[in-house]
């Protein structure tokens, strides 16, 4: 059956960067989307009257420091390759709002999901959170307040995860393959977010081997229900391809079709690439049926050359242990309020917490000590410490200072006061206030003195 | 000496050119009915009294084959598509089509068999239809047109005498629709074009003129017109790449302008940028279907001269439709052409008639007769440089895939507009003065295109995909084949190779002269690793002979 017309057009920006790589044998590599390229401009997807293809623009320094504290600073963190893929999501995001689009897919790299708040580095092929920095635009640009991320990558989306872990306003959901048997190595059940914000974090670690079926188990019994409780202005998708059979760095055994069919029931308003590293075998199949989905076409021609319908087989163990995940997540978003008020009951006047970051690609060791001001008033300021050593030698120490929307009086001459205490301290390198509500931010190298911002 | 004719919409003009002067021009009125005719009718009035063994080339732009599509004339053609995985076929506007079992991947491997029993099945039912043309087309099939082969094989087995396109053949660039659709019309129209081509030669026998004949294509290039009829779609919207070919021959070189030609009820705008006319990112559409064809991007404006003058709720409007011509020239509603005759800027038609239909607006519009006058001008150009500003904007947010495509476009802005067409000298001025430009209304613009014609140089594009580690390349233009044994082979022997099969190229159609002038615009290297070593290369490599013009023209 030909496709039924749907109102409204899918935005597409395909931004393949043919000319950026971390390095020339690595899975993020030129020839990564070359394969796709080949395989939806042959299609003539671009043609129909149901897509629109974008130019990406550039995203400005400024978007990048709403949500990232880069050490020392975004210019020496980032390259042109990511601002544009970057604001590739930013592009769809102005169409999306002008009405021109329906939905928006930016099929674009470098991949952005691993990427913290604090950025010392590239961990997981991430330098920057296209994801986090399309949230924070979103809501200081068009101020949209509810927004669900997720993450369908077969990695866990802990860098997304920690951005917004404090935030009960971004629902984040990532299922992935059990970070017992791969990268990031978190995403655990109980990974649920910070006490004002619990259960606005969930996850949903999947056996190694789980299919179409499993999957779309997930998607029916948790992800789809609690998108319609939580009733978010937008919904966005971390697109990742690598649970794809034939991922060579992942063990699921996802197909192009499952791919398709999660997107057509997921609706996303805006989906954004994330990884996925069978450029051969996958990649072209996935992004072509996933494109079709989002714009109403139909997908179901879309078929791996190998692909046998029914070949993928979950165990009756691996069933069980799906549907008790399902069920243990289900329980924590309906205990959600309860446990928020208890937490809080149990905490004094500020939350602190202790984590060590590793860059993989990088090979960075991170601490970090969190503290977050549980203010009645307002949603609270936080700061951040961190120091970053490779091997043997210490290479940067900040301090940083966020602001959030909304902060009450109070919160915002502490936030300061905190920024102006540090701006003294030999041993910290640089010193950063983000402040979200005035959607302005600026840092000071303590070895210098000299203060900049954006 | 050269010789252009342009067969246009209403007049068919002929310039004969010596050097870089425009020694005689003429016009017939085309009739559509007889394209031949009128193209013999004004060469016959340009070469009167001129000695034919001094022409040195002839080209022609016709709209032939606009007109046969247009008018539905083509000849009947069944589509058996092979697409393989990926889209609903019926998702593309082809028209009725066979689909056939069958695919082969971005790679050229084979991944789903041929079904010989469904395509002798097909073949059965083309037969009953009565349809003796057949287009096979498959997905990836430039990379790998085992299958269109295979498949054309067959049907000549079972249907001896058929005549056969294969989409290879027609047009190997990345678009599976694009490239059905081109290979459709191709054969709907390659033996009318061959008729018209053999007329053409003939009458030109007659005439004693034995200089090669040329055919003008939609990128602003000639080719000779023996070395046209493999692709006679190419010829197609000829007229718009006339005119600004023409507009290159009568400006000075390497200008960022805008060429506009005001028409009756249409205007069209065209941009040359640094000395390039810019070319339609996403190839002609024809029969509103997009084609592999390459044409100059040309925007049609719904305004012109004829467009009627309307008053709403105290508001003006100009056009977009016509209704009959102006006042001032017999008409019965008010016109642009009205109001330019009323403001004095220019002497077409009855002055007393203009004022007539000015006075009945301006009574709507409580205002004077000159009032409304500059007011309907006002609109058009108001209209015009707005569309023209919107063009720019187009091409700068044209799609890019590379980081130093996204940083290097800069932001042009036309140094002038330049005028061409009989119903542009009036108002180019003022659409040039809006946008804060030069305004060029060349000497020579009513026969522009003509010129044009005459001058242009051939284009040749060549397109070359290297496989290493299938040990295989492959032309896109004419799925020309070929075998490569270095895994290893760097991007200077891949660009020596695609100058070799260029030149190959330019020998087959005949412009072999012009080969040198071709020049790489763009060559990539991809490394293909598998596990963390590499196995082998993707380079693709364009060579091409742009739009220009025959260096025998200078601009004066």
């Amino acid at each position: 059956m030909p496709s039924s017309a749907i109102a409204g057009k899918t935005g597409l920006i395909f931004f393949p960067a043919f000319d950026w790589a971390i390095s020339p044998t690595h899975p993020e590599r030129e020839e990564r989307l070359l394969y796709t390229r080949d395989q939806i401009f042959e299609e003539g997807l671009m043609d129909l009257p149901q897509i629109e293809e974008y130019k990406p623009r550039l995203a400005e320094n400024k978007d990048i420091a709403r949500t990232h504290f880069c050490v020392p600073d975004v210019e020496s963190q980032v390259t042109e390759a990511h601002l544009i893929a970057a604001g590739s999501t930013l592009t769809l995001a102005d169409a999306l709002e002008k009405g021109e689009i329906r939905n928006g897919f930016a099929l674009v790299r470098p991949p952005g999901h691993h990427s913290m708040r604090v950025v010392h580095g590239n961990r997981g092929f991430c330098n920057i959170n296209n994801m986090a920095i399309l949230v924070e635009y979103l809501r200081s640009r068009y101020g949209h307040k509810r927004l669900a991320v997720i993450d369908t990558d077969v990695h866990h989306g802990d860098g997304t995860q920690e951005i917004f872990w404090h935030d009960p306003d971004v629902l984040c959901i990532s299922f992935h393959q059990d970070g017992h048997t791969l990268y990031p190595g978190s995403g655990f059940v109980n990974e649920i977010g910070g006490p004002q914000a619990l259960a606005r974090t969930l996850n949903v670690p999947l056996p190694p081997g789980t299919t179409d079926e499993g999957i779309h188990y997930v998607l029916d019994n948790l992800i789809l229900p609690i998108l319609e409780e939580f009733k978010p202005d937008l919904v966005l998708n971390s697109a990742g391809q690598d649970n794809h059979y034939t991922d060579p760095l992942a063990n699921m055994r996802f197909s192009a079709n499952g791919y398709a069919r999660l997107n057509e029931k997921l609706a996303p308003d805006i989906c954004v690439l994330e990884g996925g590293y069978a450029v051969e075998t996958a990649l072209p199949y996935v992004n072509t049926g996933i494109i079709q989905a989002m714009a109403g076409l139909d997908y179901s021609h879309v078929r791996e050359p190998d692909y046998v319908p029914g070949a993928f087989v979950q165990s009756e163990a691996m069933w069980r242990e799906i549907r008790k995940t399902v069920e243990q997540v289900n329980k924590l978003w309906a205990e959600r309020e309860e446990m928020v008020q208890m937490a809080l009951e149990s905490l004094g006047d500020f939350y602190r917490r202790k984590k060590r970051i590793f860059y993989d690609t990088d090979m960075i060791n991170e601490s970090q000590e969190e503290s977050v001001r549980l203010c009645p008033n307002c949603p609270g300021y936080m700061t951040i410490s961190s120091s970053a050593q490779r091997g043997y030698g210490t290479l940067n120490n900040a301090f940083c200072v966020s602001i959030p929307r909304g902060a009450c009086s109070s919160c915002r001459e502490d936030a300061k006061e905190e920024y102006e205490e540090h701006l003294e301290d030999r041993r910290i390198g640089y010193v950063y206030l983000q402040d979200k509500e005035r959607d302005k931010f600026k840092f000071c190298n303590n070895m210098t003195h000299t203060q900049k911002g954006y | 000496m050269l010789i252009g004719i342009d067969v246009g919409g209403t007049t068919t003009d002929a310039v004969l050119v010596d050097g870089s002067r425009v020694e005689k021009t003429a016009y017939v009125p085309t009739d559509h009915n007889d394209l031949l005719r009128c193209l013999l009718g004004a060469l016959d009035e340009l070469v009167r009294g001129v000695d034919v063994s001094k022409i040195e080339r002839v080209v022609l732009s016709t709209t032939l084959i606009t007109n046969m599509i247009a008018e539905k004339k083509t000849e009947p053609v069944a589509l058996m598509l092979i697409p393989g995985p990926g889209a609903n076929p019926r998702d593309y506007n082809l028209g009725p089509s066979i689909i056939l079992d069958g695919a082969i991947d971005f790679r050229g491997k084979e991944i789903d068999k041929l079904n010989v029993h469904q395509i002798k099945e097909a073949a059965a039912r083309i037969k009953e239809s009565g349809v003796s043309r057949v287009a096979v087309v498959g997905k990836f099939c430039q990379r790998n047109p085992a299958h269109e082969e295979r498949v054309s094989q067959i049907i000549t087995e079972v249907l001896p005498g058929l005549k056969i396109e294969l989409g290879h053949r027609v047009s190997g660039h990345l678009n599976f629709p694009r490239r059905a659709a081109t290979t459709k019309l191709t054969l709907a129209t390659k033996e009318s074009y061959g008729k018209f081509a053999a007329f053409v030669v003939q009458a030109l026998k007659e005439r004693r003129i034995s200089a090669p004949v040329y055919i003008l294509k939609a990128d602003g290039g000639t080719l000779p017109l023996e070395g046209s009829l493999q692709m006679p779609v190419e010829t197609i919207f000829s007229g718009p790449a006339a005119s600004i070919m023409g507009v290159m021959a009568l400006t000075p070189p390497g200008q960022t302008s805008v060429v506009v030609d005001i028409g009756g009820t249409t205007t069209d705008l065209a941009l040359i940028l640094s000395g390039r006319p810019l070319l339609s990112s996403k190839g002609a559409r024809v029969d509103s279907m997009l084609t592999h064809v390459r044409a100059f991007a040309v925007k049609s404006v719904a305004i012109g001269g004829d467009s009627a003058v309307d008053v709403n709720g105290g508001g003006l409007t100009v056009g977009p439709e016509r209704r009959g011509p102006p006042l001032c020239l017999g008409g019965s509603c008010p016109t642009p052409t009205d109001a330019l005759r009323v403001l004095g800027k220019s002497n077409l038609g009855d002055l007393e008639r203009a004022k007539e239909a000015m006075a009945g607006l301006a009574g709507k519009l409580n205002c004077s007769i000159e009032k409304a006058a500059s007011m309907v001008v006002d609109s058009v150009v108001e209209k015009i440089a707005a569309e023209i500003n919107e063009m720019f904007r187009e091409w700068e947010q044209e799609p890019a895939y590379r980081i130093w495509e996204i940083m290097k476009k800069e932001k042009l802005q036309a140094q002038s507009v330049v005028g061409v067409g009989g119903g542009s000298i009036a108002l180019v001025p003022l659409v040039a003065s809006l946008l804060g430009v030069t305004s060029i209304v060349p000497e020579h613009a009513a026969v522009a295109n003509a010129i044009g014609a005459a001058v242009a140089r051939p284009t040749v594009t060549l397109n070359l995909h290297i496989d290493t580690e299938r040990g295989e390349y492959v032309t896109a233009e004419d799925g020309i084949m070929g075998k490569v044994n270095d895994r290893q082979m760097s991007l200077t022997q891949a660009e020596q190779l695609a100058g070799r099969l260029l030149a190959e190229r330019a020998g087959r159609l005949g412009i072999e002269e012009y080969a040198r002038e071709a020049e790489i615009t763009s060559s990539e290297v991809f490394n293909m690793i598998r596990g963390w070593s590499t196995v082998g290369k993707l380079i693709d490599v364009r060579m091409e002979i742009p739009a220009g013009l025959l260096s025998s023209w200078r601009c004066s």
